[in-house]
C-alpha cells in the first residue's frame, strides 16, 4: 500500500514540476503586461513613471531564469504572492474559496453516486422498458448538452419563473453571518445541475453492470433459490457491479474540475473554481498559476485514491 | 445506503467551513443592501479610492452639492487662494475625530495629500508640489503652476496620518468600517458621533456581484435594496410596487477615438460622413434601452460647461455627398474606405454600439472591420486603429480632456493615444486649467468644445443614463450628474443623509 | 440511429449551403428588430441587437465546427506523431513517452485551455492552439496500441527481419493500417473540441465576442434570460447537443458492428 502511494507522489513531482515551468514559459512569452491588468482603467489616468516603478517592484525587469526561480522558491515556501484581480494574497484567496468548492463538489459527488445508482439501477432492472429507453437516451442527451447551458435553462426555469431558489450567490446578501440553511438553499441548484452533468457516464456504467451481473451464475443461483427480485437485484448484481466503481470515479476527477468551473462561474458560486475564471480575464498570473497547480494536485489524488481503493476493494491485486 | 448519507455529509461539512469562515456582528435586518457590479480594489483614499466622493466612510476637505457646486465638510471655507494661483490654504473644522477617536488635524492632510501622489491615481495631483501643516488646523498646498481645478481634486478622503492597517479603514465620514468578506461584501455601522448628525439608515451593507442577471433577480427577491443595473436589466422594475428606478443623467460618454496619423480615419471627411451616418437615437433607443441621450462632444449637456452649438444629426444621404466630394467614390464593390474599429472585448455595450456603428457605416459605402480585443491586445494599436472608448466627468472640464486632447500627451498610453494636435486646442486647455476668472474659463471650454467638434476629433455617441434601483421609499434622495466611474458615489454618495419615508 | 444519420447529414447540408445563399454579414445589426420572439419571418427569433437567432446558429455552428476540425487535426497530428514513436521504438522511450501520456492526459483539460487562452488573448489560433495541445493524448495512445498489436503481425515481422528500414516499415507498413482508427478517433475528437470551444466562448475566453459562434452566443444570450428572451440561449445549446449527441449515437453503433461481441447494452 505504501509502496503505491510512493510511487503515486513520486510521479506527481516531476508532473508538478513540469507544469509550473511550462505555465511559467507561457507566462513569459504572454504579449500581456501585468502592470496593465493590475491598473485596470486607472491605468489611463497613471503616468509611465509609476508604471515603471511598479514594474520594478514587482521584478518584472529582471532575467527570467531568476523570476522563475524566485517564483518557484516563493512557491515552495508558502508565499503564492498577491493576485491583482482580488487585490488580496493568493493564500487568502484560497483559504477563502476553497472550503465552498469542496463542500459543493462533495455534496454534488454524493448525490450524483446516490443518483446515478438508483436511475441505473432502475434502468437494468426494467432492461429495454420505455423507463430504461427514458434514462439511457436522457443519460446521452445530458452528456452531450454542455453544462453551463443545463445551469442557465436551471436557472431560467427554478429562479426566474417559479422562484423558487434563488439564482446564484452563497447567502442572501442582507445576511451578515452564513446561516447553514440560507446556505443550502442557494447550494441547491449548483450542486444538483453539477452532479447530473456528472452523471450520464456513471448511469450507464451502472445500468450495463448490473445487467451484465444479472446474467452471472451467481445470480441466477439466487434467483432460481426463489429470492425476491428487488433483494437479488441490491444484494448481488449491484455489489458486485460497485466494484470498480471508485476506480472510475478517482479517473473522473479531471471531468469534475471543469465541471465545477463552468458551474460556479454561472451560479456566482465564491469557490476557487470561478476564481480561476476571473483570475483569467485580468491575466491574474499568480492566481491562476496555483489554480492551475491545485486542480493539477487534485487530479493526482483523485489517481491516488482511485488506485487504494481498488486495492482495498479487490484484494486479489494487493500482491 | 448512500443517499442516507448525504444530509449527514451536507450538515458535516458545512459545519467546518461555518467555522472557517469569518463570523461578523449580530445579523442584521435593518441593513440597507447596495449591490455594485464590481469589487473595490482598495478602501484606502490614498491608493485610489473614491477620490471623487462618495467613500461613505471618508470625508474630503470639500464635498460636493447636488447640482456639483462644491461646499466645505472637513475644511470651513473653500480655500483662500494666493493671487498667483500658486498657494491655497484650508482651514479645518474644529471637533472632528476619526473613528477611532484620534482628532483630525492638518498633518492628516498633509500626509493623505503626500501619500496619494505615489499611488495609481498621483497623477491626478500632479500640479500639487507640497502640502504642509501650518498649525493644527491650517493647511497650505503649494502648487507647482497656477491649476484652477485644485478645490475640485480636495474632495479625496483624509486619512489619519501614518494610515491605518491594511483592510481596517479609518476615516472621519459616516459609516464606520465593521469587515470586508473580499469577494462578497463590506459592511458598515452609522458613525454615531458624526459631525454632520448621525445617519438615519443605520447599517450599510456594499456587496458585490458582477453578473447584471444576479443583480437583479437578487433585487427582485429582495435580497439587495438598492443597485446599479444596465437599463435593459431594469425595465422589468418599472412601475413595481415598492421599487424605485432612478434613471440618473452621467457624464459618462461613449465614443470612438479616431487615429489621425492613418489615412483613412486621419481624413476629416471620413470622421465628419461617419457622424452623419450614425443613427445615435436608434442606439439610444435600443442599446441603451432609452436611457442615455445622444452624445455630439465630450462635455455633458446636463454641466454648466457644455456648449449647446456643438450637435449634430443623422444624415447618410449628406454623408455619401461628403465622401464624394472628398473623393471617396465607391468601388465596384460598393466600398469606398475601410478601417477597423476596435472595442474591449468584455464589455457588451461597448460591442454592442462597435456593431451599430459597422451596420451604420455599411450603408454610407464605408467598411469597419470590428476587432474585439483585450486591453493589453488594444494598447499598442491605438495610434493606428479606431478605438470604442468611454470616459467623462462631470466635474471640471479640465478633468480628462486635459490629457485626452493636448497634444504633449500625443501617444502616451490612454493619453491621447490618437496622437491628436491642434495648437488653438492646446492654448484654449492651458488656458482653462490655468485662470481663475471664471469667465476666462468658461470661454476657453465653450471654444475648446467647438474646435474639437469642428475636427471630429472623436466621433460620440451617447451619454449614458445611469440606472439606480431602490427599494422602498426614501427622503433625500437626490440625483446629480454622476461620473464615468460611480461605484458608491452616484446617487449612493449621500446614503448618510437618507431618511426612510414615514 | 437513423434520426442521428438525418440530424447530422441536415446540418451538415445547412452548414455548407446557408451561408453562400444568405451572404450574411456578420457584423450587421438592425436595432429597429431587436428582441422579437419566434415568429415565422424569424423561426427562432432575434437576438438583442436584432440578428436573426436561427441563421447565427447555423453560422456558429459553422464557426465551432471548423474549429473543432482543426483543433482536431492538431491534437492527431501531435497524438499520432508521438503514439507512433513510443509504439515502433519501444523499449525505454516507449516508458518515457506513454508517462507523459499519462501525466498530460491527467490534467484537466479546460483549466490548461483557460491558462493558455488568458495568456495569449482569447482568438481562434489560441482556442485551437489550447484545444489541440490538451486533446492528443487519446490519438497517442490508440496510435500505440495499434503500432504494437502490429508489430507483432507476421506481414511486419517479415519486412523488419527482411532487412527493411524502420522509415520504411512505418512507412509503408504501419502508417496505412493506422489511418482509418485515426480517422474514427478524429470524429470522435471533434464533439469535443467543439464543446471544448464553447465553454471557453461561454467564458468569455474564446473567440471575439462580436464573432457568431454557439459559445459567445450563449453568453449573449444569458444576459437576456431575465428579461424572458430564452429563445436567443435556447437555440444554440440546441445546435451544440444536436450533433454531439448525433455522433455518439453513430459511433456507438459503428462500434458495435466492427465489434459484435462486445456489443453494448443500450436500448437506443
Amino acid at each position: 500500500m505504501l509502496r503505491i502511494v510512493l510511487w503515486r507522489l513520486a510521479f506527481a513531482v516531476p508532473l508538478l514540476l513540469a507544469v509550473t515551468a511550462a505555465m511559467f514559459a507561457l507566462a513569459a512569452n504572454s504579449p500581456f503586461d501585468p502592470v496593465r491588468q493590475y491598473l485596470g482603467d486607472r491605468a489611463m489616468v497613471t503616468s509611465p513613471e509609476v508604471v515603471a516603478r511598479i514594474r520594478a517592484e514587482w521584478g518584472l525587469d529582471r532575467p527570467l531564469l531568476e523570476q522563475y526561480a524566485t517564483w518557484l522558491g516563493n512557491l515552495s515556501s508558502g508565499q503564492l504572492g498577491e493576485s491583482h484581480s482580488f487585490n488580496r494574497p493568493v493564500l487568502d484567496v484560497i483559504l477563502e474559496r476553497l472550503p465552498w468548492t469542496l463542500l459543493a463538489t462533495g455534496c454534488a459527488i454524493v448525490l450524483m453516486l446516490a443518483g446515478s445508482l438508483v436511475v441505473g439501477t432502475l434502468a437494468a432492472w426494467r432492461k429495454g422498458s420505455a423507463l430504461d429507453r427514458i434514462i439511457t437516451g436522457g443519460a446521452l442527451a445530458n452528456e452531450s448538452a454542455p453544462v453551463f447551458w443545463l445551469a442557465l435553462a436551471a436557472i431560467y426555469v427554478f429562479a426566474v419563473t417559479l422562484r423558487w431558489l434563488p439564482a446564484g450567490g452563497l447567502t442572501d446578501a442582507g445576511s451578515t453571518t452564513l446561516d447553514p440553511l440560507d446556505v443550502a438553499a442557494h447550494m441547491v441548484l449548483p450542486v444538483t445541475v453539477l452532479a447530473i452533468s456528472q452523471s450520464s457516464w456513471l448511469v450507464l456504467y451502472v445500468r450495463e453492470s448490473v445487467i451484465a451481473t444479472l446474467r452471472e451464475d451467481f445470480v441466477l443461483g439466487a434467483r432460481s433459490r426463489g429470492l425476491r427480485e428487488r433483494t437479488v437485484v441490491v444484494r448481488h448484481a449491484l455489489r458486485a457491479a460497485l466494484l470498480p466503481f471508485l476506480t472510475l470515479l478517482g479517473a473522473r476527477v479531471p471531468e469534475l474540475v471543469t465541471g465545477a468551473i463552468l458551474v460556479e462561474t454561472v451560479f456566482s458560486w465564491p469557490g476557487v473554481a470561478s476564481a480561476t475564471v476571473q483570475a483569467a480575464l485580468s491575466v491574474d498570473f499568480p492566481l491562476l498559476a496555483v489554480l492551475t497547480l491545485l486542480g493539477t494536485l487534485a487530479v493526482v489524488a483523485g489517481n491516488l485514491l482511485a488506485d487504494l481503493a481498488y486495492r482495498i476493494a479487490d484484494p486479489r491485486t494487493a500482491s | 445506503m448512500l443517499s442516507r448519507l448525504w444530509p449527514a455529509a451536507l450538515v458535516a461539512v458545512l459545519a467546518l467551513t461555518a467555522c472557517s469562515a469569518p463570523s461578523t456582528a449580530p445579523a442584521a435586518d435593518d441593513a440597507f443592501v447596495i449591490a455594485i457590479s464590481s469589487e473595490f480594489e482598495t478602501l484606502d483614499p490614498v491608493k485610489g479610492y473614491a477620490p471623487d466622493g462618495g467613500s461613505m466612510m471618508f470625508d474630503g476637505l470639500m464635498t460636493r452639492s447636488a447640482d456639483l457646486t462644491l461646499r466645505p465638510a472637513l475644511a470651513t471655507a473653500p480655500p483662500v487662494v494666493s493671487a498667483d494661483g500658486l498657494s491655497a490654504v484650508f482651514t479645518l473644522r474644529q471637533g472632528v475625530r476619526f473613528h477611532d477617536g484620534r482628532p483630525l488635524t492638518a498633518k492628516d492632510v498633509a500626509y493623505t495629500y503626500t501619500s496619494v501622489k505615489g499611488s495609481p491615481i498621483g497623477g491626478d495631483y500632479e500640479a500639487i508640489d507640497t502640502v504642509t501643516a501650518k498649525d493644527d488646523h491650517t493647511v497650505e498646498f503649494r502648487l507647482k503652476h497656477a491649476y484652477a481645478p485644485l478645490t475640485q481634486r480636495t474632495t479625496l478622503g483624509i486619512v489619519p496620518e501614518g494610515g491605518f492597517p491594511a483592510g481596517k479603514p479609518i476615516g472621519t465620514g459616516p459609516y464606520t468600517f465593521v469587515s470586508w468578506t473580499p469577494g462578497d461584501k463590506v459592511v458598515m455601522t452609522a458613525n454615531k458621533d458624526y459631525w454632520g448628525g448621525a445617519p438615519a439608515i443605520g447599517r450599510v451593507v456594499v456587496a458585490f456581484a458582477a453578473d447584471d442577471n444576479v443583480r437583479a433577480t437578487r433585487l427582485a427577491a429582495g435580497e439587495f435594496d438598492a443597485t446599479i443595473l444596465p437599463p435593459k436589466a431594469a425595465a422589468r422594475f418599472e412601475n413595481q410596487r415598492g421599487l424605485k428606478v432612478y434613471k440618473v443623467d452621467s457624464a459618462d460618454y461613449r465614443g470612438i477615438m479616431w487615429p489621425f496619423k492613418q489615412k483613412v480615419t486621419g481624413d476629416v471627411a471620413i470622421r465628419k460622413a461617419m457622424s452623419l451616418a450614425i443613427d445615435r437615437q436608434a442606439m439610444v433607443d435600443t442599446i441603451l434601452a432609452g436611457a442615455g441621450k445622444p452624445a455630439y462632444g465630450p462635455v455633458s449637456p446636463d454641466t454648466v460647461w457644455h456648449n449647446p452649438s456643438v450637435t449634430g444629426r443623422t444624415d447618410p444621404e449628406a454623408a455619401r455627398k461628403l465622401l464624394d466630394e472628398a473623393g471617396h467614390k465607391p468601388g465596384p464593390d460598393g466600398i469606398r474606405a475601410s478601417f477597423t474599429l476596435m472595442y474591449p472585448a468584455g464589455d457588451s455595450l461597448r460591442k454592442e454600439l462597435s456593431l451599430a456603428v459597422a451596420s451604420d457605416a455599411k450603408k454610407i459605402g464605408i467598411d469597419v472591420k470590428l476587432a474585439g480585443l483585450d486591453w493589453d491586445a488594444i494598447e499598442p494599436r491605438m495610434a493606428r486603429d479606431a478605438l470604442m472608448m468611454g470616459y467623462g466627468s462631470p466635474y471640471d472640464p479640465d478633468y480628462v480632456n486635459f490629457e485626452l486632447f493636448h497634444s504633449k500627451f500625443a501617444g502616451q498610453g490612454f493619453f491621447n493615444p490618437g496622437h491628436y494636435d491642434n495648437p488653438k486646442v492646446d492654448a484654449a486647455l492651458e488656458k482653462g486649467r490655468a485662470s481663475t476668472d471664471q469667465a476666462v474659463r468658461r470661454q476657453a471650454y465653450q471654444d475648446f468644445q467647438q474646435l474639437v467638434h469642428d475636427d471630429e476629433a472623436w466621433t460620440y455617441l451617447a451619454f449614458l443614463k445611469h440606472v439606480y434601483v431602490i427599494r422602498g421609499d426614501y427622503q433625500g434622495v437626490t440625483p446629480s450628474v454622476d461620473a464615468h466611474e460611480h461605484a458608491t458615489g452616484g446617487l449612493f454618495r449621500d446614503l448618510h443623509t437618507w431618511k426612510p419615508a414615514a | 440511429m437513423r434520426t442521428a444519420a438525418f440530424v447530422l447529414v441536415a446540418l451538415g447540408l445547412a452548414v455548407l449551403l446557408v451561408p453562400p445563399i444568405f451572404q450574411l454579414d456578420q457584423q450587421l445589426v438592425d436595432l429597429r428588430a431587436a428582441g422579437l420572439p419566434p415568429s415565422p419571418a424569424h423561426p427562432l427569433g432575434t437576438d438583442e441587437v436584432g440578428r436573426d437567432v436561427l441563421l447565427r446558429c447555423v453560422y456558429g455552428l459553422r464557426v465551432s465546427f471548423l474549429v473543432g476540425l482543426v483543433a482536431a487535426l492538431v491534437s492527431m497530428v501531435i497524438g499520432g506523431t508521438l503514439g507512433l514513436a513510443a509504439g515502433s521504438a519501444g523499449g525505454l522511450v516507449d516508458r518515457l513517452l506513454m508517462r507523459v501520456v499519462d501525466g498530460f492526459s491527467s490534467l484537466p483539460h479546460l483549466l490548461l485551455g483557460i491558462f493558455i487562452v488568458a495568456m495569449f488573448a482569447p482568438s481562434p489560433v489560441a482556442v485551437v492552439v489550447s484545444v489541440g495541445i490538451t486533446h492528443w493524448t487519446s490519438a497517442a495512445r490508440i496510435v500505440r496500441s495499434e503500432v504494437l498489436s502490429l508489430r507483432g503481425r507476421p506481414f511486419v515481422e517479415a519486412a523488419i527481419s527482411g532487412g527493411a528500414s524502420r522509415s520504411r516499415v512505418i512507412y509503408r507498413h504501419l502508417l496505412p493500417h493506422l489511418v482509418p482508427h485515426l480517422l474514427l478517433a478524429m470524429v470522435l475528437m471533434v464533439p469535443h473540441a467543439i464543446w471544448h470551444e464553447t465553454a471557453l466562448s461561454f467564458l468569455g475566453l474564446g473567440l471575439p465576442p462580436h464573432l457568431a459562434s454557439l459559445g459567445n452566443m450563449i453568453n449573449d444570450g444569458q444576459r437576456s434570460l431575465l428579461a424572458g428572451n430564452w429563445w436567443s440561449s435556447l437555440a444554440p445549446g440546441l445546435f451544440i447537443l444536436a450533433p454531439t449527441l448525433a455522433v455518439s449515437v453513430l459511433s456507438q453503433r459503428w462500434r458495435d458492428r466492427l465489434n459484435p461481441r462486445m456489443r453494448s447494452e443500450l436500448a437506443l
